[in-house]
């Protein structure tokens, strides 16, 4: 039996990872095959819809996270907790077991058996094998952790704020902030659904959800010869055009990743700021705008996903022979996000975006919007700037943010006597490494 | 014969819905290659013949001659020879709008089109629907350019309609001022009337850009004793002018009730016209030049206000009518000509300030304590203001 | 068989529906002018209500006259309902005058919290006018501002036409839930302003439109009564019930029209050659 009050973390060898299962090491975006193949002796409209993709897996240890820089599945989804950690220790506690519980869930492997008269260990969604179905999930901490509580107030990354309004928010308490964000993302809902109530479980004493918020994104179908286009958003326009390049490593290194040499606190090397908004889109409204006003708010043509004098989706913005903005709009979203003038590109930020769509408000319209994740290695340059560069957009009639935060996403976990959060509690003194 | 509507019991769909249903099924099948066709029903001009300097397009059963075709922007003759088998119709597009088209020409004939085309890249249809499209590249001339700069009729809306508000309130704020002024007149209280007249005859040089679209009123409201036959003793001559007459001159009101109460009407029925008056884009500037043409010749020879003197502060409030017409139009002037738009202030500067010159104390002089000098430079100076504003509309393309 | 024709029936008239919605607008820009300016014109009128009211409003409020304040709350609102299209051009005003307490990270709380519905909050949540002296002084300052630059505008056509669709959007998105006015619960008051508002707007228009769609101004005519009907089922000598006198029925009938209006009215700016 399991003893769940140890404060030994449970060693990976207790479960059973998966190895050899034909797993691919890399990651390619999964497509659910709807429909159960034809099977006329077992034909049933509950049969569950197949995935060949169920074992695509993403790498847990290295130098900095997941989730940030890996290609963008179909699912998401932001959870924010409040830690309830009392004591140093139980700090230390948390991270270890949710670094151990994250370690699992996103190798996949088969969660312990327990006596039929004990709850299961696992909720079961998946199956009696956790599979990974490239899940990453991304630990990042909120200014809120650097309080009195755990002496960390030293130590707080030097950007990291809490979230303050911008001028078109209409940001509801309920849905902002937290200690500590978790962002899942997989091929399916339920992968992510089900390693949130699995880490839910695990932390009951240290951990309080606070609030969360799913995403998708709409796939494609596959084109031979078509290079890949950017997700459409609920504006029924492609999000992500010119996010910047996760292959190009030197940009990487320049705009995502806090370097060794930077003004942040030390441990803070190889993490990453996270900028969280959930911004609610008024889609009925959208949908009876005439077109060209569509693509004149957002600067883009709306089928193709390309910039107004361009062909394709991945031709770069120029405003170079427009200055008055007369074949994309000065007041245009993308321009305005980012308008490509010099110094403009000390602004980059790589935005990891998902569609959510929740309930119906009580004027009887759709609850739908913009999950927006995005990460910097300096906010102030990234994010703040950016959002402050829109203030005033024509777009901000069709959008209101009302939730989200500003984070820290901690470094990578090395190796399995690692943990989250280690480098921060280490400089803080109140770590010993590799327990 | 009714038509039966189909019924729940019958399970046989009615004959009226069928033939709706075939009719459209027939709809649905050509609706794609309709689409433009039903999108371009414009007037059809019928020329045959080449046209001198034409560029002639050959159609032949599976192509045009030639397929790509680049010439500058502006009024260009296409000549489109039919050397196919069929009935063939060339159409210059832009995405899936029509530009320009000629239809039905038929096997061995040729027909003329002249159009005016906009820099930009176009496709042309090619005879049979199934043949590929051609391409038009037009690019920019220097003409094409300026006229991109002048704005489109769109444009003129939002200054059309202030300069219609502006208008209507004028008129409501010429009614309340010549009310209180009659009053007074009819009271026989001469200070008083004095008084007000000034600001109550401002109030109409206000409307005045726009005075000649009801002449009649405009001649019962300001015109001056010259105008009639026995001038003063005219029984004619009436309006603001008479009322000054007797006021100034006479220093008295015997005999201005039933005058001021014509002028009280007729400013009245003005409003009523001003309501519903429209005034044309390309009659803003040029009534406001007009109006300081006539500016300028009344300072020269002093006669607006020749019993009261008054004339200065008449010439600021047509000043400020003026423009007023042109600070509407000055957001298309900055576009269309930004220089010109610059001289426009300047000019209007300059104006203000040489009034200004004769106000010491916050007082115009009376008009008759100008020196022939000074009148003739304020005569100059409206004159210059006035074909400065007669650039106007040459400049924002509606001449 | 009996199955395919209501199907090619619907795609008939979608077919046709699309066809006329290609039809470009016989509309020429001059014949715009008139309306825009009697729409200046109606504008000015409202703003002159405005400014009277608000003044007799922020007196109460600085007197200490509450049951005087509330009476003169939800009337001095119809007249900035009824132009809003106009006054959200100038965006920092609206937010100083009309945004409510989401808006603000300490919702009611938050010292930021201006304009009506502060004082609102004030009145009927508080039963109190202590401390809302200078938040009337700037609701005051803010109406006559708006006033002033209203005045200096020339008002873009594209807004003025537009502005029939975005009063509904309006309603459609906060009046019909009762999240205006959460406090008072006047929300009545300022969905008959928008409604008038609207209406204006589509009635100075509608001569243009007619010509070209006939039907079109009979189904937004149409929709337009039914919005009159039943909100005036709720009538009370000059003024409304409070929005939760709203039966749930009503409510259903009053989303239904208001989103039917907000769709036809979207198109109102295309039937006109705008934009």
């Amino acid at each position: 039996m399991k003893d769940r009050k140890s404060n030994e973390p449970t060693l990976p060898s207790r479960r059973r990872v998966l190895i050899g299962l034909g797993a691919a090491g890399g990651a390619f975006t999964g497509s659910l095959v709807a429909g159960a193949p034809a099977q006329a002796d077992n034909e049933s409209v509950t049969n569950a819809p197949v995935s060949d993709k169920t074992l695509e897996r993403q790498p847990f240890y290295g130098l900095r996270q997941a989730g940030i820089v890996t290609p963008r599945p179909a699912a998401g989804m932001v959870a924010s907790f409040d830690v309830l950690a009392k004591t140093p220790t139980d700090l230390v506690r948390m991270f270890q077991t949710l670094t151990e519980e994250i370690a699992f869930l996103t190798q996949g492997g088969e969660p312990p058996q327990l006596d039929p008269k004990l709850p299961p260990s696992d909720n079961g969604i998946l199956g009696p094998v956790v599979t990974p179905d490239n899940l990453t999930i991304t630990a990042s901490v909120g200014a809120s952790l650097f309080d009195e509580r755990y002496g960390l107030k030293p130590y707080k990354p030097a950007r990291l704020v809490r979230m303050a309004s911008f001028r078109n928010d209409a940001l509801e308490p309920s849905l902002c902030h937290g200690d500590l964000s978790l962002q899942f993302s997989s091929n399916t809902p339920d992968t992510n659904i089900h390693a949130l109530r699995a880490i839910v479980k695990r932390l009951p004493d240290l951990l309080l959800l606070r609030w969360k918020q799913e995403g998708s994104v709409p796939p494609i179908p596959v084109k031979p010869g078509v290079p890949p286009g950017s997700a459409r958003n609920f504006l029924g326009f492609r999000d992500g055009s010119a996010n910047p390049s996760p292959h190009d490593a030197n940009l990487m290194e320049r705009i995502v990743w806090v370097q060794p040499d930077s003004d942040e606190p030390g441990w803070a090397t190889h993490g990453t700021y996270q900028a969280v908004r959930i911004i609610r889109n008024f889609v009925e409204r959208w949908d009876r705008t005439p077109l060209q006003e569509q693509q004149a708010i957002i600067g883009r043509h709306k089928a193709t996903g390309a910039p107004m004098q361009g062909t394709t989706e991945h031709d770069l913005p120029d405003y170079t022979n427009d200055p008055e903005g007369k074949i994309t709009p000065l007041d245009a979203h993308i321009r305005l996000a980012n308008p490509r003038s010099h110094g403009s590109e000390a602004n980059l930020i790589l935005r990891r975006p998902f569609n959510y769509s929740n309930g119906v408000t009580k004027s009887g319209q759709l609850d739908q919007g913009l999950l927006f994740i995005a990460y910097q290695s300096d906010l102030e340059k990234g994010f703040i700037t950016v959002q402050k560069r829109l203030e005033g957009e024509p777009l901000e009639e069709y959008i209101k943010p009302v939730g989200g935060g500003f984070f820290f996403t901690l470094p990578g976990v090395a190796n399995e006597r690692d943990f989250l959060g280690r480098t921060l509690l280490e400089a803080a003194g109140a770590a010993q490494p590799g327990n | 014969m009714a038509s039966n509507p189909p019924s729940a019991q019958s399970g046989r769909p009615s004959p009226a819905l069928m033939k709706l249903a075939i009719a459209g099924a027939a709809l649905l099948v050509i609706v794609a290659g309709v689409a433009f066709y039903v999108a371009s029903q414009g007037a059809k001009r019928a020329q045959t013949g080449t046209t001198e300097g034409a560029l002639t397009v050959t159609i032949t059963d599976a192509t045009c001659n030639p397929n790509e075709i680049t010439v500058a922007a502006g009024p260009t003759t296409f000549t489109i020879v039919n050397n196919s088998s069929r009935t063939v119709e060339w159409e210059i597009l832009d995405g899936v709008y029509v530009i320009e088209e000629r239809e039905n020409i038929t096997p061995g004939l040729s027909r003329s089109m002249t159009t005016k085309l906009a820099p930009g890249d176009y496709d042309i249809t090619c005879g049979l629907l199934s043949n590929p499209r051609g391409k038009l590249h037009v690019t920019p001339s220097a003409a094409s350019t300026a006229e991109a700069a002048k704005p489109s009729m769109t444009a003129f809306i939002g200054p059309l309609a202030e300069y219609k508000v502006f208008l209507v309130m004028e008129a409501g704020a010429l009614v309340t001022a010549t009310q209180q002024f009659t009053d007074a007149v009819k009271a026989g209280d001469l200070g008083l009337a004095k008084m007000l007249y000034g600001p109550a005859h401002a109030a109409y040089k206000h409307l005045e850009p726009v005075a000649d679209r009801f002449a009649d009123l405009d001649t019962a409201i300001n015109a001056r004793a010259t105008y009639f036959e026995k001038q003063e003793e005219d029984p004619a001559f009436g309006g603001f002018h008479r009322l000054e007459y007797g006021l100034f001159a006479r220093n008295s009101a015997e005999g201005l009730a039933p005058v001021a109460d014509k002028l009280l009407a007729d400013v009245t029925a003005l409003q009523q016209r001003v309501r519903g008056l429209q005034v044309p884009p390309e009659k803003m500037a040029s009534s406001a030049a007009r109006l300081l043409t006539k500016v300028a010749n009344s300072a020269a020879m002093g006669d607006e206000d020749r019993y009261s003197h008054r004339d200065l502060s008449d010439f600021q409030a047509s000043l400020e009518g003026s423009r007023k017409i042109v600070t509407l139009l000055r957001p298309l002037t900055e576009r269309a000509n930004p220089d010109l738009a610059k001289s426009l202030d300047a000019a209007f500067d300059a104006t203000a300030t040489k009034l200004a010159g004769f106000k010491p104390q916050d007082q115009y002089l009376s008009y008759d304590r100008l020196s022939e000098a000074d009148r003739k430079a304020l005569a100059d100076q409206f004159a210059s203001l006035s074909t400065e504003i007669t650039k106007l509309n040459a400049a924002l393309g509606l001449e | 068989m009996t199955l395919r024709l209501p199907l090619m029936a619907a795609a008939l008239a979608v077919v046709i529906g699309s066809l006329a919605q290609t039809a470009r607008a016989a509309v020429a820009p001059m014949d715009l002018v008139g309306p825009v300016s009697e729409y200046k014109l109606y504008v000015s009128e409202k703003l002159q209500k405005l400014v009277a009211d608000t003044k007799a409003f922020t007196d109460a409020v600085k007197a200490g006259d509450i049951e005087k304040a509330k009476a003169l709350f939800a009337p001095a609102r119809m007249s900035y309902e009824a132009i809003e299209p106009v006054a959200e051009l100038f965006s920092d005003l609206d937010v100083s005058i009309d945004s409510r307490a989401d808006d603000y990270e300490q919702g009611e709380q938050d010292p930021v919290f201006p304009g009506f519905h502060r004082i609102e909050y004030g009145l009927w949540a508080q039963n109190s006018a202590a401390g809302l002296g200078p938040v009337a002084d700037k609701l005051m300052a803010d109406v006559n501002e708006l006033d002033k630059r209203i005045a200096e505008l020339t008002f873009p056509p594209e807004k003025v036409v537009g502005g029939a669709a975005a009063l509904m959007e309006e309603v459609a998105a906060t009046k019909i839930s009762g999240e205006e006015d959460r406090y008072s619960h006047t929300d009545l008051w300022d969905f008959q302003g928008n409604f008038d508002g609207s209406r204006k707007i589509f009635e100075l228009f509608r001569p243009l439109v007619e010509k070209e769609d006939p039907a079109f101004v009979e189904k937004v005519e149409a929709n337009f009564a039914t919005l009159d009907k039943t909100l005036s089922k709720y009538k009370t000598g000059d003024g409304f019930e409070t929005y939760d006198k709203l039966t749930d029925a009503d409510r259903k009938v009053l989303a239904g029209a208001v989103n039917t209006l907000a769709e036809d009215l979207s198109q109102l700016r295309g039937k006109l050659g705008l934009n």
